[in-house]
């Protein structure tokens, strides 16, 4: 097929705006899945994401379209995440397309999220065609929305297309607008070949399937392709595209987007972001914008029972294959035993995670608060990077600690700016910037470590601003703070998996805090618990859990003794999430409890 | 081995604020169908179980004395007739201050009933009031002095700590009355706030005042302190004799031996089964008088919880567990399977090994549940 006929886009929506609706309704209108094969939000496959409606992982499906004017057109979807984690996916996806809609909630507006995103959209030059979704509520208001979209985004809107996903109205809108609107692919079969890859997934019969879009040159089965990041060559065994079921074709060329497998074993090897060459014939120059990942967050993951150890690295490794943004590697805890030091793209990532690990696996986890990486410049001039607040060395031996910092961008309600600035001033943000985006909406922009992000920044700003406070931020670098460790004592052991790395002034009073906090969540014992919070060696806060006085069942007779068993059977199970450190039983909310405090 | 009866009469005149049991009030419409019923259930029984020796019978509720003498004397006189009572048997009815005039006393303890056991609770006018009960401290001791007088000398009376408002003055005062009243048993509970009871909802907003923790762990010392010296043994965890007024019927429980029950949400326990009747005490007649099974539950119970309950339930007893018993019921060796549990238990000091018996230790009755949990299967 000629390229002319091509069309490659995505959808940018913030979450709730109705993205996966309308992707549905898109398959449908074109036949690519009939109503009765449509499960709802076929793009979003696993159940986890359907669970929190949100995208984790991209997908690409083709629709075929015969516009209004007679012809046949070959329309790619590329589907792109929806969460701030996995803002460079998204970059790639978007690399991957020459237009993109933007789904806008005709009642709620603009907000942060779809604006980063916009912004990335336009930076690939990709053209916009402004969708303004449910404007069936009897909240819509479409002009508004439209005056924004100009305002803020600098786009036209007048043409914006009026839809609602859930009726169906306007779809057909879209698709002319889509064919209309956005330019075909560029790039000729002739020249050697470079397929972006902008998502994998690992097949345990196919190896890795890795999905790309052909930029220049064309795909063939039995072809021999080179990574040109890894430099790694494989053999093509097969190629295909999603309709949106996986179906074998002979050739992907310019312009199209399908998948490829070629006996790939390691999602490692198929890089988001990397360019696919020809091995024989390879390109001189990869496609812009490849980088490596590496994760933001890490935290500790130990197995309740240590023999369920393997079972965890097992299940990590299997996970690895199809997240080649996780990464992980042994550690031992004083407190907790064996388990691993994983890094995730954010904490979202690290949720899914844990909760496959959960579910799909049969584990039970104890997961420690996560932390940033921290630059450690030590006196005798080396250079650490901590990814766990254990290994920070002694005071003494540290010249300064750098942390990681974001740019974050808020937009609120006129009336939660207030809010928005004493929070973001409370978490050592630095004011950047103020924008008002319409009489009623103000843009605010600040520097702020990672990690106050990661403490509890967005749960206070979704509740300082009753919900209307939408955020996005992106990493700019490496700042100096004055950082200690703040470590607990537990019957007077330290407990190194509750050791967290804190900003100097607020050390004390998240140290009182965090030791409240723990006395009411460790239960109470046989025997009294002293709580204890250390700065060096200094105690700056402590707490008791006083002893349960009696802990048996009065009366048990002949009838009772099911209920009785099943009463004990209750209170073990909850004790099965407790992990036991020394003589004490800690629960596993204990090790996060130091994002959980107001 | 010979097995124990229970039979269940789910009615009370008032529903106590802390009870959870099954027994219902303002239910006398249905006394003259549930003794019906129940002597029917007695009969079929009766049938099944017709080789098997009776050592035991007890009489539970609710409160079988707010039953006529009549009602009482056919039920009696039906458990005679359909099971094959041991000469020896112990024979015990629970009766409740209030509901127990002397000639009900008399009545029973002719018809060979040779054990009474009172629901006295606390004997202060302002306590009993206070938890829902029907009597006073005056019925409390009419009571007792017709029991003796109809011939009782096997006596238990149950009392409780904890309760709303108590003093720990009044709690030494109710055990004082009871060692002058020349008792052999008597059974001692710390109120526990069940789900579903008036206390229940008290404490859930807020309006229910109870003793604090100290002084409920000083009432709870103070009682098992008192007495052993008194010459009553505990002999488990709420229950404390002279020698050779234990309950037997109870112990059979304990000791994880053969029960029937009959009546409303009676359990039966025989060849690692428990089979318990519905609690329903309408659904019960009407399914006894159709010649259905009354029975809404049945738990065939897989060896790893047998093993567990065998446990929870002996170390209630001052007698613990006996090894060789554990290795003939359950063809396995006890610290092969739960060595390592033991010694955890045995290192915090909750268990202890006396010759071929384990036991709680003093500490470890008080956090038997620490214990218990720690034999159940994960």
């Amino acid at each position: 097929m000629n390229t002319a006929h091509i069309r490659n886009f995505s959808i940018i929506a913030h979450i709730d705006h109705g993205k996966s609706t309308l992707a549905d309704r898109l398959l449908e209108y074109t036949g690519t899945l009939s109503a009765r094969e449509m499960e709802e939000q076929v793009l979003d496959q696993m159940d986890l994401e359907r669970e929190r409606g949100i995208t984790i992982k991209a997908q690409a499906v083709r629709l075929e379209y015969t516009a209004k004017n007679g012809e046949k057109y070959m329309l790619n979807l590329i589907d792109t995440p929806g969460h701030v984690d996995f803002t460079y996916e998204v970059s790639r996806s978007l690399a991957a397309c020459e237009g993109a809609l933007l789904v806008i909630d005709a009642a709620q507006g603009i907000e942060a999220q779809t604006l980063a995103n916009v912004y990335m959209a336009l930076e690939h030059d990709l053209e916009i065609i402004p969708v303004i979704n449910k404007i069936d509520l009897p909240s819509a208001d479409p002009d508004k929305v439209k005056r924004e979209v100009e305002d803020v985004i600098g786009i036209d809107a007048s043409e914006a297309i009026l839809v609602s996903a859930k009726s169906g109205l306007g779809i057909e809108d879209v698709l002319e607008a889509i064919v209309q609107k956005i330019p075909p692919p560029q790039g000729t079969a002739e020249t050697p070949l470079r397929a972006l890859i902008f998502d994998s997934h690992f097949d345990s019969y196919k190896g890795v399937i890795a999905y790309v879009r052909v930029v220049d040159g064309i795909i063939t089965p039995g072809m021999k392709i080179k990574m040109m990041a890894t430099n790694k060559t494989f053999e093509v065994t097969e190629i295909g595209v999603f309709r949106p079921v996986m179906t074998n074709v002979d050739m992907l060329g310019p312009g199209q987007v399908g998948f490829l497998a070629a006996s790939i074993k390691n999602v490692k090897d198929t890089r988001v972001g990397d360019t696919i060459t020809g091995a024989d014939y390879p390109a001189e120059q990869p496609l812009p914008g490849y980088r490596k990942i590496t994760p933001m967050v890490y935290c500790g993951l130990y197995p309740v029972e240590s023999s369920e150890y393997d079972t965890l690295r097992d299940a990590l490794e299997k996970l690895k294959l199809n997240d080649a943004a996780l990464v992980f590697e042994p550690e031992t805890s004083v407190a907790l035993g064996f388990g691993f030091r994983c890094g995730f793209l954010g904490l979202l990532h690290m949720d899914v995670i844990q909760e496959r690990l959960e579910r799909e696996y049969n584990l039970t986890l104890i997961t420690t608060a996560p932390n940033v990486i921290y630059q450690v410049y030590k006196t005798d001039g080396q250079v650490l990077e901590i990814d766990n607040p254990s290994k920070l060395p002694q005071p003494t031996e540290i010249d300064h600690i750098e942390e990681p910092y974001v740019k974050a961008t808020v937009i609120v309600p006129t009336d939660y700016v207030g809010a928005v600035m004493e929070l973001s001033q409370e978490k050592r943000g630095e004011f950047k910037d103020m924008t008002y985006l319409d009489s009623t909406r103000v843009m605010l922009v600040y520097h702020l470590p990672l990690s106050e992000i990661i403490y509890d920044y967005f749960d206070r700003l979704k509740s300082s601003t009753r919900g209307y406070a939408s955020l996005d931020y992106e990493l700019r670098g490496y700042e100096q703070s004055k950082l200690v460790k703040l470590d607990i004592l537990l019957n007077g052991d330290p407990v190194d998996a509750l050791s967290a790395i804190v900003h100097q002034d607020k050390a004390t009073y998240r140290g009182r805090q965090l030791a409240e906090k723990l006395r009411g969540i460790i239960p109470r014992q046989m025997f009294e618990i002293p709580i204890q919070a250390a700065i060096g060696n200094k105690i700056i806060a402590r707490e008791t859990v006083r002893a349960m006085r009696k802990d048996v069942l009065a009366k048990c007779y002949g009838g009772d003794i099911s209920r009785k068993r099943k009463l004990l059977e209750k209170q073990k199970e909850g004790k099965k999430r407790m992990k036991q450190v020394g003589s004490v039983e800690i629960p596993q909310e204990a090790f996060m409890a130091i994002l959980k405090m107001d | 081995m010979n097995i124990g009866l229970y039979l269940h009469i789910p009615f009370c005149r008032q529903k106590c604020y802390y009870c959870d049991f099954p027994s219902y009030a303002d239910y006398e419409q249905y006394y003259v169908g549930y003794v019906d019923a129940l002597c029917r259930e007695i009969a079929i029984q009766g049938s099944l179980y017709s080789r098997q020796d009776v050592d035991s019978v007890y009489i539970g509720g609710g409160t079988p004395t707010v039953l006529s003498n009549n009602m009482l004397a056919a039920i009696i006189e039906s458990i005679y007739k359909n099971f094959r009572l041991t000469s020896a048997v112990e024979f015990s009815v629970e009766a409740n201050p209030g509901t127990a005039d002397y000639s009900k006393l008399k009545l029973l303890r002719g018809m060979n009933v040779n054990r009474i056991s009172f629901g006295v609770q606390a004997f202060q006018d302002r306590l009993l009031t206070a938890i829902g009960r029907i009597h006073r401290q005056k019925h409390i001791y009419e009571s007792i002095e017709w029991a003796k007088r109809a011939g009782f000398d096997n006596i238990n009376i149950d009392l409780m700590y904890g309760l709303p408002g108590q003093k720990i003055a009044e709690w030494k005062e109710s055990l004082d009355i009871f060692l002058n009243r020349d008792i052999c048993h008597i059974s001692v509970y710390g109120l526990k706030i069940e789900e579903g009871t008036v206390f229940f909802q008290l404490q859930q907003t807020g309006q229910l005042e109870l003793p604090s923790e100290e002084n409920d762990e000083a009432m709870y010392e103070y009682v098992n302190c008192l007495l052993p010296d008194a010459g009553y043994r505990r002999y488990e965890i709420s229950n404390y004799a002279k020698a050779g007024c234990e309950c037997r019927h109870n112990l059979k429980y304990w000791r994880y031996q053969p029960y029937v029950g009959i009546g409303a949400a009676a359990c039966t326990f025989i060849n690692n089964e428990r089979r318990t009747n519905t609690t329903d005490v309408i659904k019960y007649i009407e399914q006894i008088n159709h010649r259905q099974s009354a029975v809404e539950f049945v738990e065939r119970i897989a060896s790893d919880n047998a093993m567990a309950e065998y446990l929870f339930l002996g170390l209630r007893t001052n007698e613990g567990i006996d090894l060789a018993d554990f290795q003939n019921r359950f063809n396995e060796d006890f610290m092969q399977r739960y060595g390592s549990i033991f010694n955890k238990m045995k290192k915090i000091g909750l268990l202890m090994q006396l010759d071929n018996r384990i036991l709680l230790t003093y500490q470890g009755i008080k956090y038997g549940n620490v214990v218990f949990r720690s034999f159940l299967p994960n």
